[in-house]
């Protein structure tokens, strides 16, 4: 049986806890609102970006060659894995690196696979395993927000490597953010351009300069915006798994508060008792 | 005649208005878009775009590169580098920035 001051000490330590984790929350709601309004704000440039690309490639008018699907029997395949960069937010992290693994080993089977890491945490752990694989590691990435600089370099080394046929197909690997309590890890698919969709012609336009080159301007944008929004979901996924995870710690903290605190008064009243029968028995046998 | 401009940034919307004219600049040259242009699709270069309300320039902005989309009285402009013509250039790369403030100063259409 532990001392009263054992207990008062666990008491103590466990409060202090408590105190952490909750303004942890309230840090974490605080970002994940501002992460979400970011979110919202590049949402119009996409879309419209998405509608253009969609009726130029779905036109038919246009076969993005450069661009295109390379038929290879043993492709080489990039991964672009968004983590955080911090620790401390539920199984955010660990999910991440688990889907990766379970893609990688899917994957490797025919092809072969080379990394790009944005964020710190599933780098570390990830860095032994496919260490000869990693070809560029980016760090600090939302300090204090993410810059669209971030996502154009990324897209500038994809499409550095893809033209150059180092590559053959690139895929994003980022957390889809559903609510504040659930995100799920999402691979979506950057290059190549797939133009196998049905063909219908929606909308005719005139381009200047020609429908080749305006195509070829387009999809490295295309592609920029797509990382940049993919980072920004991943990045209010962590804020929204961060905030849940102390929300929980603070609850559990709670509960433990309240057993020990039972267990200290107990004790305390066992040995207020036990001492008043020994001064009870020791006056009667006076 | 008026229809509607947008210009869009990935962090913001830059402009959203009803307009008379803009001017933008094309990769293959200006182009000027009044109402009921044709649908077009075209790619910009770095220089100057004017918008026009009620016979005056309005406002003016610098861009770099880009996408134009004209389609039904509805413009919009894409874009991952604006800024206003008035405000000064900031830029790492000193050779894109001089040629930034160059391009800013000047005024072809009034």
């Amino acid at each position: 049986m532990p001392s009263l001051k054992d207990l008062r000490n666990r008491i103590g330590s466990v409060k202090s806890t408590k105190k952490i984790t909750s303004a942890m929350k309230m840090v974490a709601a605080a970002k994940l609102k501002r992460a979400q309004d970011n979110a919202e704000k590049t949402r119009p440039y996409a879309l419209k970006m998405h509608e253009i690309v969609e009726s130029l490639t779905s036109s038919g008018v246009a076969q993005v060659k450069k661009f295109g699907e390379r038929n290879k029997e043993k492709k080489n395949i990039l991964l672009i894995i968004c983590s955080a960069d911090r620790g401390l937010c539920g199984g955010f992290n660990g999910s991440i690196i688990k889907y990766t693994k379970k893609l990688s080993a899917e994957l490797s089977k025919n092809s072969n696979l080379s990394y790009i890491f944005v964020g710190k945490k599933a780098y570390q752990t990830l860095k032994r395993k496919y260490e000869a694989s990693i070809v560029e590691f980016f760090t600090d990435i939302a300090n204090p927000s993410i810059k669209f600089e971030l996502s154009s370099s990324v897209r500038d080394l994809v499409l550095e490597l893809f033209l150059s046929n180092k590559i053959d197909e690139c895929h994003l690997i980022y957390t889809e953010f559903k609510s504040a309590i659930s995100q799920t890890v999402k691979s979506h698919k950057l290059l190549p351009i797939d133009n196998s969709g049905e063909i219908k012609k929606t909308k005719t336009y005139e381009f200047e300069p020609s429908e080749e080159n305006v195509l070829n301007e387009i999809i490295p944008r295309n592609i920029a915006i797509q990382i940049h929004s993919g980072l920004l979901e991943n990045l209010a996924s962590e804020q929204g798994s961060r905030m849940t995870a102390m929300d929980n710690a603070t609850r559990n903290a709670n509960d433990m508060i309240d057993n020990l605190t039972l267990l200290y008064n107990r004790s305390r009243q066992a040995l207020i008792t036990s001492e008043l029968i020994e001064i009870i028995s020791g006056a009667e046998a006076v | 005649m008026s229809f509607n401009l947008q210009i869009i940034s990935p962090d913001e919307s830059v402009f959203d208005e009803e307009i008379e004219m803009v001017i933008i600049p094309g990769t293959e040259g200006d182009i000027g878009v009044l109402s009921n242009h044709m649908p077009l699709i075209t790619s910009l270069r770095l220089g100057n775009i004017y918008i026009y309300k009620d016979k005056k320039i309005i406002k003016k902005f610098l861009v770099n590169g880009g996408i134009l989309e004209v389609f039904e009285n509805r413009c919009t402009l894409l874009t991952e580098d604006i800024s206003d013509s008035e405000s000064k250039v900031i830029s790492n790369d000193d050779e894109l920035s001089k040629r930034k403030t160059e391009i800013a100063s000047k005024q072809f259409y009034t």
